[in-house]
């Protein structure tokens, strides 16, 4: 645990879409894994690391992102000194669109009121639980300007996918976008670690160049001005770039050791406590390989499939591979299977709707069948 | 109401020496129910829920975990600026200093904390009951008929009614007297433990109950009958909801089952009247594949390998595959071993079922655990922290507890360690 170090979550990313999941709500505030959104992970990892000033980084659609970090409380971000700071886009009505660079400026004033020795800078593409500890102490070991977390999952991340490589020293040579044959199978991870006096300089010294967006590969990028080191993580980290890749990694939560890796091993991962009731399983219910969330009542049969809170599958309806976000409702003699159905969704009795598993079905939002 | 127009008390320091092995380090009101609550959270959030912002909780037996549950009132709203929660224990005067005697003497050494928030009215409340009600509703009928206390009362049938205190009222509903267990009911309006008072009178009747050296300091034998001779008037408010009081091993295993039995008795997922409980911050729970899970109620962190019938679990529990478990209570952390084979068991924090242990009803004769002061209805209770050995037989009526002295060949304890 270390207290010298700030966080800044990338809450969106212009690059990713999740179709329907991300109509309503940036990539950041996606629910995930039943009874979490995909933010939860990256907050968690920075407080279980000590960090006690969090930045979240928005463009729009933040409503719901807001609605669902409120104060901060649920990750004991509600504190006098730093905490969490929600970073809309900063519109200053004199200069606004003279040169784009509002986001920059928003994070300009954040990272100059901290007091901090370094900032860790997350995208929100990924969910993995982890602390910063061993990363920081690994950039102040190599004497880099800016370490990069990565790991060896290139040939199966899909776009966008950043691919490193490295000299025998483990510094980055060179990075590529998207290529179409991977130099190495080394790809970022979205995370990095630099001094915080150093970040001000590199987005100052973009706001000049006439730069209005921040990203974290951008800087990455910058390995011909200053060392950057690549650091490998080991555990479980699951990318979420497209809907394909939402599907697969809610299914590979059924995997008991992905689920070790991400609930049971590390420190707690927290989120916004709903307070529903328990889960009821009633009459001829049956349920394998499954997981479930408080709030639920169970009278149907569901297997392979993540269900979220206070969901309710009614009696004689077969649920098979879905997932099925918070508030879902599944009518009597339905049958889900490859199906992916937004929070608030409801199927109308005798539904049937199959998706593929590398192609499934998405429910939007409060949508009803 | 305005916030300050009242303050609620919870009279949660008493021991609940019926509970056996459940309540050896842990007052009452902190004993796990009903998969992800406590029992404390039923008063605590009908305080919220009715709009009474300053909630006393009076802890006094093993106050640990409960002043650690209630902490600073946050999962409760309870962490307001000028209200809240706020655990209040005996502590030390100059001149004289005490526990607390009984529930009326316990409001009394706090008389200066309600006096501090200046309330119009006092509501007293037991750590002890799983129900949801309308304080604010109660209040209403206090102010509207002028009481100077307000009984909540609950119609009992009448051959249960010797276990209750029990209120004689006239046809207004007025009360004219309290009777405390009567071998002969005249009424079947059983005290539910919840009263409402107005603070002056209240105050004046607990400083005269403490000037009297006969006083038990109860406020079912002593207020409330001081009160009637004093001319003083006192209504009955009729409630007539779910109701339950879990003292016993027998009543809290079948208030636990009636969430499976009649769900919507208490309607926990009533999202109008939510009953908010500290979060233990745990993943979903998982069904593996050779798990299965009929009839009940699990909640955050429970990993089921194996077969889970008509139970209720709390957070974190786990059952092995090839496990069975029917008619269980299982509190937080419990794991069921490999073979383990369990029935109307009730099982404290974290105890490890060890593999093929047989336990229940349907195991005949006793043993050297055998307790039918507590255990009744074959109902088998495990203390908290315990290491069960592997393949040993334990029939119902059984309470597991660390401090009974056995020869080693009839120990069923492996181990212990502390949760």
């Amino acid at each position: 645990m270390f207290n010298n170090a700030m966080g800044l979550i990338l809450a969106d990313n212009k690059k990713i879409s999740l179709g329907e999941l991300t109509g309503p709500r940036a990539l950041s505030a996606v629910p995930f894994a039943g009874r979490y959104r995909i933010i939860d992970f990256m907050l968690s990892n920075m407080v279980n690391s000590g960090i006690k000033n969090v930045g979240v980084l928005t463009y729009n659609k933040y409503k719901s992102l807001m609605d669902h970090l409120g104060t901060g409380a649920a990750w004991s971000l509600d504190r006098k000194n730093d905490g969490l700071h929600i970073l809309p886009p900063y519109v200053n009505s004199e200069v606004t669109n003279v040169n784009g660079d509002e986001e920059l400026a928003g994070i300009l004033d954040f990272l100059k009121t901290s007091r901090t020795t370094y900032v860790i800078v997350a995208n929100s593409n990924v969910v993995l639980n982890t602390t910063f500890d061993d990363m920081i102490a690994a950039h102040e070991k190599s004497g880099a300007d800016l370490t990069v977390m990565y790991n060896r999952d290139a040939n199966k991340c899909g776009s966008p996918c950043y691919i490193i490589d490295c000299d025998e020293n483990g510094f980055v040579k060179d990075m590529l976008y998207n290529p179409q044959k991977a130099s190495s199978n080394k790809s970022s991870l979205g995370i990095i670690c630099l001094r915080r006096d150093m970040l001000v300089d590199i987005i100052s010294k973009q706001m000049s160049h006439g730069t209005s967006h921040f990203g974290i590969h951008s800087m990455v990028k910058m390995f011909d001005e200053i060392k950057v080191y690549a650091y490998e993580y080991a555990g479980t980290a699951l990318r979420i770039n497209n809907v394909q890749a939402y599907f697969k990694a809610s299914m590979s939560l059924l995997d008991e050791n992905v689920r070790d890796d991400l609930f049971w091993s590390g420190e707690p991962i927290y989120t916004k406590v709903k307070d529903e009731a328990p889960t009821l399983y009633i009459d001829g219910s049956s349920v394998n390989n499954t997981i479930v969330s408080d709030g639920c009542r169970i009278y149907g049969q569901i297997e392979n499939s993540v269900i979220f809170r206070g969901v309710t599958v009614s009696k004689n309806t077969t649920i098979k591979n879905c997932v099925l976000m918070q508030d879902v409702h599944i009518s009597e003699n339905c049958h889900l299977e490859n199906v992916i159905l937004d929070k608030n969704s409801f199927v109308r009795p005798g539904v049937r709707l199959v998706g593929h598993s590398d192609y499934p079905v998405v429910i939007g939002k409060g949508a009803g069948i | 109401m305005s916030k300050t127009d009242v303050v609620a008390m919870i009279l949660a320091g008493g021991q609940g020496a019926r509970l056996g092995v459940l309540t050896k380090k842990v007052a009452k009101p902190a004993v796990p129910f009903g998969s992800r609550y406590r029992i404390i959270d039923f008063p605590l959030s009908n305080c919220v829920n009715s709009g009474i912002e300053i909630v006393g909780v009076l802890s006094q037996y093993q106050p640990l975990a409960l002043n650690t549950y209630v902490g600073n009132g946050h999962p409760w709203d309870l962490d307001r600026n000028n209200a809240g929660a706020y655990i209040l224990p005996p502590y030390q005067k100059s001149g004289k200093s005490d526990w607390y005697k009984g529930t009326a003497n316990a409001i009394y050494q706090n008389k200066d904390f309600i006096d501090d928030n200046n309330p119009k009215y006092v509501v007293i409340l037991s750590g002890d009951h799983i129900y949801k009600m309308d304080y604010a509703d109660m209040l209403k009928s206090h102010i509207e008929r002028g009481a100077d206390a307000t009984v909540a009362v609950y119609e009992v049938p009448w051959e249960e009614a010797p276990r209750f205190g029990i209120l004689n009222t006239n046809e207004d509903d007025s009360i004219y007297e309290f009777e405390e267990k009567p071998k002969q009911p005249k009424s079947n309006l059983a005290s539910m433990g919840v009263y409402i008072f107005t603070w002056d009178v209240l105050r004046e009747a607990l400083i005269a109950d403490e000037a009297d050296e006969n006083s038990e300091n109860d406020f079912g034998k002593n207020i409330i009958p001081m009160l009637l001779g004093g001319g003083k008037k006192l209504f009955a408010y009729r409630f007539a909801g779910y109701w339950k009081d879990v003292g016993t091993i027998s009543s809290l295993w079948e208030t636990n089952m009636d969430i499976l039995d009649k769900p919507e008795d208490i309607n926990l997922v009533d999202r109008s009247w939510k009953i908010f409980s500290r979060n233990p911050v745990k993943p979903s729970h998982f069904i593996g594949k050779d798990g299965s899970v009929k009839d009940s109620a699990l909640t955050d962190g429970c990993r089921i390998h194996g077969e889970v019938v008509h139970s209720v679990l709390s957070e974190s529990v786990i059952v092995e595959k090839g496990a069975f478990v029917k008619d269980c209570v299982l509190l937080p952390g419990v794991v069921v071993k490999e073979g383990a084979h369990i029935e109307r068991c009730i099982v404290d924090f974290g105890t490890v079922i060890g593999k093929n242990v047989k336990a229940g009803p349907t195991i005949e004769g006793e043993g050297p655990y055998t307790n039918h002061k507590i255990c009744s209805q074959g109902i088998t209770v495990f203390e908290r922290g315990l290491v069960i050995k592997d393949d040993v037989v334990i029939p119902g009526n059984s309470m597991i507890d660390s401090d009974v002295e056995v020869s080693d060949e009839d120990n069923v304890i492996a181990s212990t360690f502390r949760v």
